[in-house]
């Protein structure tokens, strides 16, 4: 009944322009009358919070209705003979003792405090209490005045937080638990795209090393060494564009590519030229061009000379590099051979060499030549660098090669942010036992 | 890290679109969204200009490829400008260097 403006007093029943002066109006009049008859007595009784009043030692002195109710007490058990304490749990008793009353007496009030009251039954009862002091006219405390808030909902509303924030952990255990999981996976999928141990070859060592940029992203390098018939074996070593799951499929797809192809036609370039084929029939025209390079190559042992015959081929790939006995280490030339997958007839070009004693072929992928060594991105290891590098390591048998590139690749530190394959074949020098490492 | 920056001009030829800054894992897909737009036709010429290009990695050789096969199904033909020399040196690993037609400069790409 917001009126503004001019309007006549509505509630002058004598306003012979009041145009609410109706019956219904009068009915309104009737019960507001009604509530204003309301007694201050009823209302201390049957409030909506229970009301107490005690002497300053806590006997209780007065108390209403309401909270008799909680309790499910009589008026005469409690009025005199029970003190404020006596209505609580315990816990409550204990927590009025060493903190309601003293900072009560201190401050002359304290509100909102949550204890449980206990009913005849056993039952508990939480609750919000407020307390204020009263003094006479001498400022002596006369009595203490209580109201008691039933926080049965609040309890509950608590309650619900609580049972969220359980949820809420419980949840972000399952997605740690869902995430260890998936790194499982990946790691096992990782795992698939490598060969677990690689074949022994009579008097050839082997020996490789995988650095993964990031185990998030499944890599796209891979190698291979595998047997093609009773005398010879073929290996390949490549990099598949992208990161990921589909540069995972892409590299799946190439690594059995390969194996199949070697068995039926082990020449490198026909073995490429099949991998481009597939590769080219499967993702040319998808819109999303999918490619690797990759070097492929067969060992030819001759027991009596010793000497072991490499034919390679590269599509797109580094060239190898040969170290000798002595130390001195170059590229085998592979020209003009283009990446695989993305051309219909892609060009592949052949090399070939003969490995003595003492010689290593190691191969590798673009992450060990493309590492940085500044804090320029164009500031990169590169290939003079790393035909130095390896020079240094004339004459040592594979798996020491593989390990002074691994040190040289933790040596990089951020500076190696990509997956970086290495597969070094040799024939160790007399004076060095032979080993196939992983 | 510089970011990535294209230019589209139309030449006689066709669009000539110039690369600045770096071409690579992180926003190489901007360039392939960029020429996926473009409509050629058949006989046009798109000529990429790298001369402004600071870095390229294997995602921005994709990109490259992918310019190509954009082209290749429009009938019209693709070259490369200015190409910087780190980049020219994984062309020719890769064997691309025989798949793109290669100029000195975009006009030379345009007049050819």
């Amino acid at each position: 009944m917001c009126r503004t403006g001019q309007q006549p007093d509505p509630h002058d029943p004598y306003d012979p322009h009041d145009p609410h002066d109706t019956g219904d109006d009068k009915a309104a009049d009737a019960a507001f009358a009604a509530l204003l008859e309301d007694s201050a007595e009823e209302l201390y009784e049957n409030a909506p919070c229970g009301y107490l009043s005690t002497l300053m030692d806590g006997t209780i002195a007065k108390i209403n209705a309401t909270l008799l109710g909680w309790l499910d007490m009589e008026r005469e058990a409690v009025v005199g003979r029970m003190r404020f304490t006596d209505l609580l749990t315990v816990g409550g008793k204990l927590y009025h003792e060493t903190h309601f009353a003293p900072l009560l007496r201190m401050q002359g009030e304290i509100s909102g405090i949550a204890l449980e009251i206990k009913r005849t039954d056993g039952d508990r009862i939480p609750v919000l209490v407020s307390s204020v002091v009263k003094r006479g006219g001498d400022g002596e405390p006369l009595l203490i005045r209580t109201t008691v808030f039933d926080a049965r909902d609040r309890r509950a509303y608590e309650e619900e937080l609580l049972r969220g924030r359980r949820a809420a952990e419980a949840a972000r255990g399952q997605a740690e638990a869902d995430r260890a999981r998936l790194q499982d996976a990946l790691a096992v999928l990782q795992q698939s795209l490598l060969p677990d141990t690689l074949p022994s070859i009579p008097g050839v060592e082997t020996a490789t090393h995988y650095h993964t940029a990031s185990p998030d992203r499944l890599g796209g390098d891979f190698y291979d060494v595998f047997p093609l018939d009773g005398r010879r074996f073929a290996f390949f070593l490549g990099d598949v564009c992208g990161k990921g799951p589909k540069a995972a499929a892409l590299t799946s797809l190439t690594r059995y590519t390969l194996r199949a192809a070697a068995l039926h036609d082990p020449d490198p370039v026909a073995a490429l030229t099949t991998l481009n084929k597939v590769l080219h029939e499967r993702y040319a025209g998808s819109g999303d061009p999918r490619y690797c390079t990759a070097v492929f190559g067969t060992l030819d042992p001759d027991p009596a000379t010793g000497q072991l015959t490499v034919h390679l081929a590269s599509g797109g790939h580094p060239p190898v590099i040969v170290l000798r006995a002595d130390g001195t280490a170059c590229f085998l030339p592979t020209p003009g051979g283009q990446l695989v997958g993305v051309l219909p007839s892609a060009r592949f070009t052949p090399a070939t060499t003969v490995l003595a004693p003492g010689d290593t072929l190691l191969l590798y992928t673009d992450g060990l030549t493309e590492a940085r060594t500044g804090p320029d991105r164009t500031s990169l290891y590169g290939d003079e660098a790393l035909l130095a590098f390896t020079a240094g390591h004339g004459g040592k048998p594979p798996h020491a090669l593989i390990k002074a590139l691994t040190g040289l690749l933790d040596s990089f530190g951020d500076g190696l942010d990509d997956d970086t394959a290495l597969l070094a074949l040799g024939i160790p020098a007399a004076d060095h036992p032979m080993r196939n490492t992983r | 890290m510089s970011p990535l920056k294209i230019t589209t001009r139309d030449a006689p030829t066709g669009p000539v679109l110039e690369i600045f800054g770096e071409l690579d894992y992180a926003n190489a897909g901007e360039l392939r969204e960029r020429i996926a737009a473009l409509t050629l036709q058949p006989g046009q010429r798109l000529v990429l200009d790298l001369g402004g290009m600071q870095f390229c990695d294997s995602s921005g050789i994709t990109a490259l490829i992918a310019a190509r096969s954009h082209v290749q199904a429009a009938r019209a033909d693709i070259a490369l400008a200015a190409v910087p020399a780190n980049t020219l040196r994984i062309l020719r690993i890769v064997g691309l260097d025989q798949i793109f037609a290669l100029h000195p400069d975009s006009d030379t790409a345009i007049r050819s």
